[in-house]
């Protein structure tokens, strides 16, 4: 091992590259031209360009599996660094917030997709039933608005249950036409339901818990941070609770029965796995998480309408899982931070940047479909993967 | 030291170096200048309209900033909505939280412009909306930084019934798209058809991205009427207005301001399009001694897409604005209030005064027809002076 990876592979490996991280992070969010845009963006193409030819993302990788603790509280304080240095930035704190709340989504998306191998089309539509039950949870009744958050979740996977028996009993084309259909029928129910605001949509009250108002700035001294701090915190901690949840259910034997069902059912039946009881769990554990990020999002958003939770928005989530490499929840965080930022950031280029963007999802397919960072295969010996 | 860690630092210092030379790139201002906003549908389906009023408002900016009398040199920050609430809302956030921005003009679209009027009213950006017309947006609270320079659509709907009524249409079939556009559409239409003494046969709700219509409209061939009134976005009334005519319904068509673009005649071609109805606030541009003036500054700017509909109701929005932070300073409060007292001004689309809630109350509606290719106007047209007749 030369002297340079022997440094790295110690704590220096994450901390490093976690301050870099955020150095940059910092500084392209509050990039506001086009050319600190593009240069930061070119000169992050650039870095990570000479980071696999050196093989820097080796030594990085190990350097994470050893010390996989320390790499998470890395990424936390992270957050928690650009929360404190945007803290009176409403925008970019709102940005942050999104990026959190579509990540919880998209790791219920990857429960099913990732692991399970189960198809869902309308991840939007479970996000969107969780935010409706938060509105109306919220504006309609004296429950604890906090508690809206688990409910929102749970009306999610209570919801899921309807799809339950159809998904189940097809496979591969005729399950996504299932879930396809499923969004598309949510998105008609909200238009012509009264009762949930139709087309116009409802506002949804801000979270209050124990008296603390989610809608008002935080006073600190003479400065006013501004009320997005707040949500951002409380999503970040739903955020860390998704992302153990899932790492933990990917490294138990959940998660290997989990495999074995999305590998090959026939084979997993074989040994006894007892295939529709997994996919349910990953089913209804998914939605959960899109609806517990639903109801957050919303509450945060202070404003929710059908056209929020369309079929477009379910296929947005899925080309996040896409780009970040399915069943891998790092890749996750990184291609939502990719899909909800630069878009933003290309403003500048107005009504081209779709087509721009879309140019980019057709080359990430052609030239790397396994996405931006793959899964791993399953590291029996050894150090964890 | 090796190799590997030598390489690695240069890298590094390339990394930043490049990094950090962006910061200083930045170009370096000219004079004081502020700026003001503009948000709007610029990609999808209804970017034909959000593009118009775009360049519209930078028009005015423009014409503003090229004028030696004026104080303050001001710059466009220009943010799309998508048409879509909860990106609405992110753009909203974003120009409302930047102090530098004095004022905007916003959204086309109605569900849109619900959704954002509280973040204004909260970071306190004085905005006029320009083209959203659902009533809520301006009646459903009180507060002091929005305002709309369009009419709402209960007027709207006022004149275009009592005008079908007085062309001797009676009998009504209606098809409206489930958004909050169509559905307020509807309800004001049939309240006043029904109060002036016509007959609804028929409602029908089609969801806002709905292809085909050959349900509804074999249901309403079946009923025969004489007007088929179509509450929605032009996208989907070039749809609906085809396929009529593919089914054999021979009924007159009446579209609402969602309707009134070029892109309407141009989706169904000239022969199609002939004799379809059409109502938008504001008076027509050709009718006004600025009109043509408008126009003419607009092609000479040399504008990639065409002005369309709501381009002089962006124009004259950001044209008060700027006036008004001429008048008062950078101040968003003084601001509001500066353009709260607008009374009977003269303007691009006739006068303009906001009532107490920033409505502009001056809700003067035209009629459009489409003859050989083009709307014209009620009153201009060979169908007016009785030359050709609409179908009955």
């Amino acid at each position: 091992m030369s002297r340079a990876a022997a440094i790295f592979s110690g704590p220096l490996g994450c901390i490093l590259p976690a301050f870099l991280l955020l150095a940059w992070s910092g500084f392209f969010l509050t990039a506001e031209d086009q050319t600190s845009i593009l240069l930061s963006l070119l000169s992050l193409a650039g870095f990570l360009l000479a980071a696999v030819r050196l093989g820097w993302v080796n030594i990085l990788r190990e350097a994470i599996a050893v010390q996989e603790r320390l790499w998470d509280a890395c990424l936390i304080t992270i957050m928690l660094a650009l929360m404190i240095l945007f803290r009176e930035d409403h925008y970019n704190l709102f940005l942050l917030g999104t990026i959190m709340a579509y990540a919880t989504a998209v790791l219920g998306l990857n429960v099913q997709l990732g692991y399970a191998g189960v198809l869902n089309f309308s991840c939007a539509s479970f996000f969107g039933v969780g935010g409706y039950t938060a509105a109306l949870l919220l504006s309609g009744t004296d429950l604890p608005p906090l508690l809206a958050l688990p409910l929102g979740g749970a009306v999610a996977a209570l919801t899921g249950c309807v799809l339950l028996l159809p998904v189940l009993r097809t496979s591969g084309h005729y399950a996504a036409l299932v879930t396809m259909a499923f969004a598309l029928l949510f998105r008609v129910f909200l238009d012509v339901s009264e009762w949930f605001g139709g087309p116009q949509g409802i506002p949804v009250a801000p979270l209050t818990i124990a008296g603390l108002d989610f809608s008002q700035g935080i006073l600190w001294g003479d400065a006013e941070f501004s009320f997005y701090l707040k949500y951002d915190l409380l999503l970040l901690l739903v955020l860390c609770l998704a992302y153990s949840i899932t790492r933990r259910l990917e490294r138990s034997w959940i998660g290997l029965a989990l495999d074995a069902v999305r590998s090959d059912e026939v084979a997993s039946a074989c040994f006894g796995i007892h295939i529709r009881r997994w996919k349910i769990t990953a089913f209804t554990l998914g939605n959960f998480l899109s609806g517990l990020a639903g109801a957050l999002y919303a509450m945060m958003l202070a404003y929710i309408s059908p056209a929020n939770f369309t079929f477009a928005d379910s296929l947005l989530f899925l080309s996040i899982l896409l780009l970040g490499g399915i069943g891998n929840i790092q890749g996750v965080l990184v291609a939502t931070v990719l899909v909800v930022i630069v878009p933003e950031k290309f403003q500048v280029i107005q009504e081209y940047r779709y087509l721009i963007y879309s140019a980019l999802v057709l080359l990430m397919i052609v030239f790397r479909p396994v996405g931006l960072l793959p899964r791993k295969p399953r590291a029996y010996t050894g150090s964890p993967a | 030291m090796n190799r590997l860690f030598r390489k690695s630092l240069y890298a590094c210092c390339l990394a930043l170096l490049i990094g950090l030379s962006g910061a200083w790139l930045q170009p370096a201002e000219a004079r004081t200048s502020f700026k003001v906003g503009y948000i709007g549908p610029l990609t999808g389906g209804n970017s034909s309209i959000g593009l118009g009023a775009r360049n519209a408002a930078e028009l005015a900016i423009m014409e503003h900033n090229i004028n030696p009398e004026a104080k303050y040199y001001f710059e466009l920050v220009s943010l799309d909505d998508e048409c879509k609430p909860n990106i609405g809302v992110q753009a909203a956030t974003k120009m409302a939280a930047d102090k530098n921005i004095l004022g905007a003009v916003t959204h086309y679209c109605s569900a849109v412009a619900l959704g954002t009027v509280d973040v204004y009213h909260r970071f306190g950006l004085p905005v006029i909306v320009y083209g959203a017309v659902h009533p809520d947006i301006t009646y459903a609270h009180n507060y002091p930084e929005v305002l709309r320079i369009i009419g709402t659509l209960i007027n709207q709907n006022q004149v275009s019934s009592k005008f079908m009524l007085s062309q001797g249409y009676k009998r009504f079939a209606v098809i409206s798209d489930t958004t909050d556009y169509g559905k307020s559409h509807k309800e004001f239409f049939t309240k006043y058809i029904s109060e002036g003494g016509g007959e609804i046969l028929a409602e029908f709700g089609v969801t806002a991205d709905q292809q085909d219509f050959t349900v509804e409209l074999t249901k309403i061939k079946s009923l025969n009427p004489e007007v088929v009134y179509f509450a929605g976005l032009y996208p989907q009334g070039v749809r609906v207005r085809a396929q009529m005519e593919k089914l054999g319904v021979n009924a007159q068509f009446q579209g609402v301001s969602g309707v009134k673009s070029d892109a309407f005649i141009t989706g169904l071609g000239p022969e199609l399009a002939e004799g379809c109805l059409s109502f938008l606030e504001g008076s027509p541009l050709e009718k006004l001694p600025k009109g043509e003036e408008f126009m003419r500054a607009y092609t000479a700017r040399g504008f990639k897409n065409a002005p369309d509909t709501m381009a002089p109701f962006a124009y004259v929005a950001m044209t008060q604005i700027l006036e008004a932070v001429e008048k008062v300073g950078p101040d968003r409060k003084k601001i509001a209030r500066n353009l709260r007292a607008i009374q009977g001004e003269d303007t691009l689309i006739g006068k303009v005064s906001y009532d107490d809630h920033g409505q502009n109350s001056e809700p003067y509606v035209s009629k459009y027809v489409v003859q050989d290719g083009k709307w014209l106007v009620w009153e201009d047209s060979d169908y007016a002076s009785g030359k050709r007749s609409l179908k009955k």
